[in-house]
């Protein structure tokens, strides 16, 4: 109990820090607005058909997702396995606007966006009241129902089982796509980092530290839990239309399925549940072994397995050994070792992300 | 609404909620001592389903004899799990426990993948799609179907045994209604935590090998089962056992007459599982029996306020 006081005390602290501007708005702000340029300039020395294009445009996309998930979730402790419904409503309203409404690219994408947004409220004020798990499970009641809906009753709509096709007009070379991609990307980290620093992320850790405590300091907890879930599906949202946009071709089965939730939980959890950084690393990793590693191969006594084949387990190991050992992600482990070059401040930031993490240790 | 069919729709249904309950039993068991949500259910289904096809091909081992040889070989994998990798947990956030379980849930999925391929399998024996008829009620029964129904009331009636009569069983259930108070009174509460996650893990894998014989499977296999579980164990009351039997049975019930008597179309048959486990966890937090509870006549004992997903801290 001691230790877990402390240890909050610590995460208040440090909370109390954060909220000053200064070097590290500086340091945040301007690292990521460099990175950006530079990955843009980047972007424009690849020719056209660079497969470097589309490698870059995937991570860029999961990277935003990781870091919306990350708003509700790792800030606000709201473990969502339902994020799909909004990446699928982004996709679908995007598409289907500008295909049968002629609506203009760009008014098409806001108001997929929007929609998502819409129906994150429309789910999300009932599931607050549930906590812990009991919300993580309703989510996926929400996730699959929602991508049954689309698949039968709306087959009219969404194309069922066959998917929707869309015409080649809107969806711009993959240098387009690339900086649209990047620009979303820098857009959401400087989103995530205005609302860490905001009343609304101090009001999210406290409420993801300890609910009634933060009830008491008048926190409007479900009031936050839903600006933070429609925030992160407007932005999940705008994903899913840029994603149909740039595939031209879109699946209930595939935007809504249970992996596109699945994807954004462990890129986060795995990089970093919670920090401002940790999703960026999460989605990084999330990337590199999907798409660079996935034609790689080992032969073991004659028997060749395809590395493709392997992903999934390979996620699960990186997630178990995550949640056992480093509960604050690749940037815990990071930071420890820091911390042993440096002796001290390293170890301290650590226990401040665990304490993070560690809210709510059952009364044992 | 096609009332002609309602006979055979409800008796199908009450064969259907046999299996809802045998898959459910575990599920709640392990939640009910250790307030953690077995999420890789699906995955020790999917396992248990292949080792009964495995037993069968390899040793020709009939498959309804194979939960002799798969509960005792769970039972004991399900301990070591619990002994080596989920007790490190216990106490930590609710979500830490979801988190594991579920990347457990993908390692067995993908080392499924591996061995066996993504090929959907079925067990077939001769016996696996004989029926009989009641000409008088103008049914058809599989065989198969009563029997899995059979086991999974021959479960509930041991397990209520087991946990009333025995000294293991009083244990486990002093640990699910409170577990400070349990070790107070000299319960080993981490050994019974070993066994009761043990006994979940093997009541899994029954579900899991009685499904081989009746439906196809592969390593995707029991994801929507598992949800499925997820509503009866919340209908249920998420710790009693009378309650699961009770929710697997109304579940079963609004599925099945929902298709058969009010003209849902097949395809949107789970949509009623999954906003029954909505639903039910935001209107009934402690499920039917709290129900029941509100009735003078029936009122045993006050809901646990513990078990409550929306009160107090979820513990």
């Amino acid at each position: 109990m001691t230790v877990k006081e402390r240890e909050r005390q610590s995460t208040a602290a440090a909370a109390t820090r954060r909220a000053g501007p200064g070097r590290e708005a500086l340091f945040a702000v301007g690292g990521a607005v460099l990175a950006a340029a530079i990955l843009a300039i980047f972007g424009l020395t690849l020719p056209a058909n660079s497969y470097l294009l589309f490698s870059g445009f995937l991570l860029f996309l999961f990277t935003t997702q990781s870091l919306a998930w990350n708003l509700v979730g790792g800030y606000g402790g709201q473990t969502s396995f339902g994020h799909a419904t909004f990446y699928g409503i982004g996709a679908y309203t995007t598409a289907l606007l500008q295909e049968n409404a002629g609506l203009h690219p760009v008014l098409a994408l806001l108001a997929g966006a929007l929609g998502a947004a819409v129906f994150s409220v429309i789910w999300g004020y009932p599931l607050f009241r549930l906590r812990g798990f009991y919300f993580a499970i309703a989510t996926i009641g929400i996730a699959e129902a929602t991508r049954l809906v689309a698949l039968s009753p709306l087959r009219e709509l969404t194309g069922g089982a066959s998917g929707f096709r869309m015409s080649t007009a809107g969806a711009g070379g993959r240098t387009s796509q690339y900086m649209t991609a990047l620009a979303l990307v820098l857009a959401t980290f400087l989103t995530s980092y205005w609302v860490r620093n905001s009343k609304l992320g101090l009001g999210l850790f406290a409420l993801n530290m300890d609910p009634e405590a933060a009830e008491t300091l008048g926190v409007d907890t479900t009031r936050l839990k839903a600006i933070s879930l429609a925030l992160s599906a407007f932005i999940v949202g705008l994903t899913g239309g840029i994603y149909a946009r740039a595939f031209l071709y879109i699946n209930p089965n595939d935007v809504f399925a249970f992996s596109v939730s699945i994807a954004m939980v462990l890129m986060s959890v795995i990089g970093g549940v919670g920090t401002l950084i940790g999703p960026i690393l999460g989605a990084v990793i999330y990337v590199v072994i999907q798409d660079q590693l996935g034609a790689a191969q080992i032969t073991f006594r004659g028997q060749t397995f395809q590395f493709r084949d392997v992903q999934l387990g390979l996620y699960g190991l990186l997630l178990a050994l995550i949640i056992l050992f480093e509960p604050a992600g690749l940037v815990g482990l990071f930071q420890r070792v820091a911390g042993r070059f440096r002796r001290r401040g390293g170890t301290q930031a650590v226990a401040e992300q665990q304490a993070l993490l560690r809210n709510e240790t059952g009364d044992e | 609404m096609d009332l002609g069919n309602i006979l055979p729709v409800t008796v199908g249904a009450i064969l259907l909620a046999g299996l809802y309950a045998t898959m459910s039993y575990g599920l709640g068991l392990i939640y009910g001592v250790m307030r953690i949500v077995n999420l890789s259910h699906a995955g020790i289904m999917m396992l248990a389903a292949y080792t009964t096809l495995m037993l069968y091909r390899s040793f020709g081992i009939e498959p309804y004899l194979a939960p002799v040889i798969v509960m005792p070989l769970f039972f004991v994998i399900g301990m070591g799990f619990q002994r080596l990798i989920v007790r490190r947990i216990t106490g930590a956030a609710p979500i830490v426990s979801l988190l594991l379980l579920f990347s457990v849930w993908l390692i067995i999925q993908n080392a499924a993948y591996l061995i066996w391929s993504g090929n959907t399998q079925s067990i077939l024996r001769p016996y696996t799609t004989r029926s009989f008829r009641i000409e008088a009620l103008d049914l058809t029964i599989g065989w198969m179907r009563l029997g899995v129904f059979l086991a999974g009331v021959v479960t509930l009636i041991i397990l209520q045994f087991f946990l009333t009569r025995t000294y293991l069983g009083k244990a486990i259930r002093a640990t699910t209604q409170d577990r400070d108070s349990a070790k107070l009174v000299g319960i080993d509460v981490d050994r019974i935590s070993m066994v009761a996650f043990g006994i979940g893990i093997a009541l899994s894998a029954l579900a899991g090998a009685l499904f081989s014989m009746i439906l196809p499977f592969n390593p995707d296999f029991g994801r929507v089962l598992m949800l499925k579980s997820f509503a009866v164990i919340v209908l249920g009351g998420l710790t009693s056992f009378v309650g699961i039997a009770v929710g697997a049975l109304v579940l079963a019930l609004a599925e099945e007459w929902a298709v058969g008597v009010f003209g849902m179309q097949t395809a949107l048959k789970d949509l009623v599982s999954f906003s029954a486990l909505v639903l039910v966890l935001i209107l009934l937090p402690n499920g039917l029996p709290s129900l029941l509870g509100r009735m003078p006549v029936w009122r045993t004992k006050p809901a646990r306020p513990t078990t409550a997903p929306t009160g107090g801290k979820a513990a």
